[in-house]
């Protein structure tokens, strides 16, 4: 067939088009996997269908017997030694591959970034070296490699971190520290969520990568820091819509979890803590670990944004 | 038999209450195994109807994970498991021309077994604090985290289906391998009867696993007993235990659990597919042996369900090759099943239908099992609704289609009438076409990134497939009911057939329909695999007819 493109054919049938070194490298050998996986597929199912028509009985009678054969020994040994042929091919370009999915990129001078990512039901809670919290949507350096060290608490329960886009999912275990990396070439939003089944709302678990430039990162990592010097600004916010709201509503109407607009705890920086800090009844401890800076921030926005209640 | 039986228990409803005979056991654990497989399929429809649309508030989280574990654990150990020992309890003394089974009491016992489990398994949804919902995997801290007691109850569950299956796989072992008629060498053995004898050794080997692992579980998740409370923490990090040691033991059952429910699937396969080309099978001694290979290396190959959680290259590398080493035997029962299709003379009855739609569909279970297999690929999609699509091609595609298959090519020996071949094979359409609806847009909605597991979703570019999957759940639904009406319609009006309708070549076939209670007047010397064969070879040159080759 000139001019039929197979790449871009099987590439329709693949993950989703990949934005960085290690999703692209996986996304290769999906498609070189899918050469076979198409071919054997039609060779099955081509030979199922034409026998099912060749043979069929027609005018023979219906107990008439068919061709007495009950084996051939080299035709056997051939459909043995085909698949392991195929196999061997498929193994060996995945551990050609595997190199450029599995290792960090060399940094160039501006360095890589190291994420501390925690999984944590149910939000993500990422900190940067200089000891910036964010939760859920992570800020990132287009063209700098990214290193995330996954990890969950002691107390919780194992989440799966997944951006399709920027590569393959890592576990978030507790009690276990995993690394996994990406480097976005474009500025860009990529979203993903977790992938271990992590309790009542595993779906609400999403995440999203903010992939942006250098200047705007630093802005915003620096404004960050001083902000939580001063115990003013966005972390406050961000922890109610990532941690409280997916339970309790964005406007404390209640959800899975109880209506909390108008209580008087989520203004009380001591009540807060306590609550947070330790759960109560089936709501998990989800501050665990949480400094009083955050836990002041998040009363402080409470207290300037009073839950409507609806 | 009937005259030393005690009066009371020859009442219909004791009859069956107190039976130890195969037959009728394995009647039991069908009919049984069915019910199931109805609610499981119930909770399915929930379930699509809830992905239906996106944002949809149909069920709640709670509801959705509970729906998503019972639906799991019911399928795996409440249908597969004991639906295919059914089959193998009717049929194993069958066609080895045995009487019964070599325990008939403790036959007995692992159904009544089986059933308390399940039930309890049921009625966990009415406990406090609503049914287990950590999935069917139980991954701890997850399961150890649920206060209520649904959890407790599905451990409890599924310590009394493993006594069951364990039970079980002890008599078809003794029982294949001591009760065999005369002449039944091993290389003689119906591919059916091997397939079981395979189900018994994995279930001897791995369930123990399973039973030690969730007695682990239910310590860490608190027991008290009388003035002792118990509380370990073997699977939780803060006293030093690990939350990895729960999958190692888990998936060391798990995965060959997948095997210990196909391997009898693949045997049905391969008794209907030779009856209805009028050949023997292809390859006899390369299907066993690819039997025996799949069986050992399924022990192998479980840490490819745990691709994700960090394990050394080196671990992932030997799991990913064990797993692609499996695919070999699998393909070589593939193409010998298509081989012995060429130059047969095929007749497309209702079994035949569903043997062939399980060829179509397990080839395409089995090829998205190589994703799976190479680990940096799996990185990518594993729990996503790829695997789901992927499972489900295996477990649905596959198996319930060789269950129907067996279904309706034994139930004239079962029950002494056919079910409705019309019926049939508008139900087998039906079926292959709302199963594909359901389940190959799946594949794409997991490639773009939707994880399996969640009660809900934001991104409407998911919507189509889902919707999709929905209608096509729906219209595999009409299929079973469809079943079930046929089921009614034949129960005093289906055709009488006699013992051997389909001229097949096993000895089940050489008794009556159904047969007695002691199975075989007489039973003739096994001369190969396919003795009732040689039998009408017999009859044919002492009438002096021409044999046809």
């Amino acid at each position: 067939m000139p001019g039929f493109d197979l790449v871009g054919f099987l590439a329709q049938f693949a993950p989703v088009p990949p934005e960085s070194p290690n999703a692209e490298g996986i996304r290769d050998s999906w498609i070189f996997v899918s050469i076979f996986v198409f071919a054997i597929f039609l060779l099955v199912e081509g030979l199922l269908v034409a026998f099912i028509w060749r043979y069929r009985r027609q005018k023979r009678a219906r107990f008439e017997d068919g061709a007495e054969i009950h084996g051939a020994t080299k035709l056997e040994l051939a459909w043995t030694a085909g698949p392991v042929l195929v196999l061997f091919l498929i193994a060996a370009f995945v551990f050609i591959e595997l190199p450029g999915i599995k290792n960090i990129p060399e940094a160039d001078a501006r360095g890589e970034l190291e994420i501390r990512v925690t999984g944590r039901q149910f939000y993500w809670e990422y900190t940067y070296p200089n000891g910036v919290i964010a939760i859920d949507n992570m800020r990132a350096v287009a063209g700098v490699p990214v290193r995330l060290v996954v990890t969950a608490p002691d107390t919780d329960v194992i989440h799966s971190w997944w951006i399709p886009a920027l590569g393959g999912k890592i576990d978030a275990i507790p009690g276990v520290t995993n690394e996994t990396w990406f480097q976005a070439e474009n500025e860009g939003v990529y979203s993903g969520q977790c992938a271990e089944l992590c309790g009542l709302e595993h779906a609400q678990m999403l995440a999203s990568v903010e992939v942006i430039s250098e200047e705007e990162f630093l802005a915003w990592i620096v404004r960050r820091s001083d902000e939580q010097v001063a115990r003013r600004g966005d972390l406050g916010r961000e922890t109610w819509e990532g941690v409280c709201a997916k339970c309790h509503g964005l406007n404390g109407e209640g959800g899975i979890g109880p209506r909390v607009a108008g209580s008087p705890t989520l203004t009380d920086v001591e009540d807060l803590g306590n609550l947070v800090r330790s759960g109560r009844g089936a709501m998990p401890a989800v501050g665990a670990g949480w400094s009083d800076t955050q836990i002041a921030m998040l009363a402080d926005y409470l207290t300037e944004n009073p839950p409507s209640g609806s | 038999m009937a005259a030393s039986t005690p009066s009371w228990q020859r009442g219909r409803f004791a009859g069956w209450l107190v039976t130890t005979d195969h037959k009728r056991i394995g009647i039991l654990y069908i009919a049984t195994s069915v019910v199931f497989l109805i609610l499981a399929g119930l909770m399915a429809l929930v379930m699509r109807l809830q992905l239906a649309q996106a944002n949809a508030d149909i069920i709640g989280p709670e509801r959705y994970n509970e729906l998503a574990t019972i639906h799991g654990t019911t399928m795996v150990f409440l249908v597969g498991v004991p639906i295919l020992a059914g089959f193998a309890n009717y049929l194993v003394p069958l066609m080895i021309g045995a009487a019964d089974m070599a325990f008939p009491r403790l036959n007995a016992l692992s159904y009544w077994f089986f059933l308390f489990g399940g039930v309890v398994l049921m009625l966990s949804f009415f406990a406090d604090g609503g049914a287990a919902s950590s999935g069917w995997t139980a991954y701890p801290p997850l399961s150890i985290q649920d206060p209520g007691s649904g959890q407790d109850l599905w451990i409890l569950s599924l310590h009394l289906l493993t006594v069951s299956t364990v039970a079980g796989a002890v008599n078809f072992i003794v029982t294949i391998t001591n009760m065999r008629t005369r002449g039944m060498s091993w290389t003689r053995m119906p591919l059916f009867v091997w397939s079981i004898l395979l189900f018994g050794w994995l279930i001897m080997a791995v369930m123990p696993v399973l039973s030690a692992a969730l007695t682990l579980l239910l310590l860490d998740r608190g027991l008290s007993v009388g003035p002792w409370d118990v509380q370990t923490s073997f699977f939780t990090p803060d006293d030093g235990g690990s939350a990895l040691l729960y999958q190692h033991a888990f998936w060391f059952f798990g995965h060959p659990e997948v095997y210990i429910i196909v391997l009898p699937a693949f045997g049905i396969i391969s008794e209907v597919l030779p009856v209805f080309a009028r050949k023997p099978i292809f390859g006899y001694k390369a299907i066993v042996a690819s039997t025996v290979a799949i069986a050992f290396f399924s022990m192998l190959v479980w840490a490819h369900h745990m691709f994700t959680v960090g394990l050394p290259i080196s671990l992932q590398s030997f799991f990913m090759i064990a797993s692609m080493v499996i695919a070999v035997p699998t393909g070589i029962k593939i193409f010998n099943w298509l081989a012995t299709l060429w130059r047969g003379n095929l007749s497309f009855d209702t079994p035949m239908l569903f043997a062939l739609g399980f060829l179509s569909l397990f080839v395409i279970g089995g090829l998205t099992g190589i994703y799976l297999a190479a680990f940096p690929i799996d990185w990518q999609v594993h729990d996503s609704y790829f695997v789901v699509a992927h499972f489900h091609y295996t477990l649905l595609g596959g198996v319930v289609f060789a269950i129907f298959s067996g279904l309706f090519y034994w139930w004239p020996k079962m029950f002494g009438r056919t079910l409705d071949e019309r019926l049939g094979k508008w139900q087998f359409w039906i079926l292959f076409v709302g199963f594909n609806v359901a389940f190959m847009p799946q594949h794409f909605a997991g490639l773009e990134g939707m994880p399996r597991r969640i009660y809900t979703y934001a991104d409407e570019s998911w919507e189509g497939y889902n919707l999709a999957s929905t209608i096509g759940s729906w219209v595999m639904a009409v299929a079973f009911l469809l079943f079930a009406v046929n089921v009614l319609k034949t129960r005093s009006s289906g055709k009488r057939v006699g013992n051997d309708p389909w001229q097949a070549d096993t000895l089940e076939w050489y008794t009556t329909s159904p047969p007695p209670p002691h199975n075989f007047d007489t039973v003739p010397y096994v001369t190969s695999a396919r003795p009732l064969n040689d039998l009408r070879r017999k009859l044919r040159d002492e009438r002096g007819e021409r044999v046809t080759v």
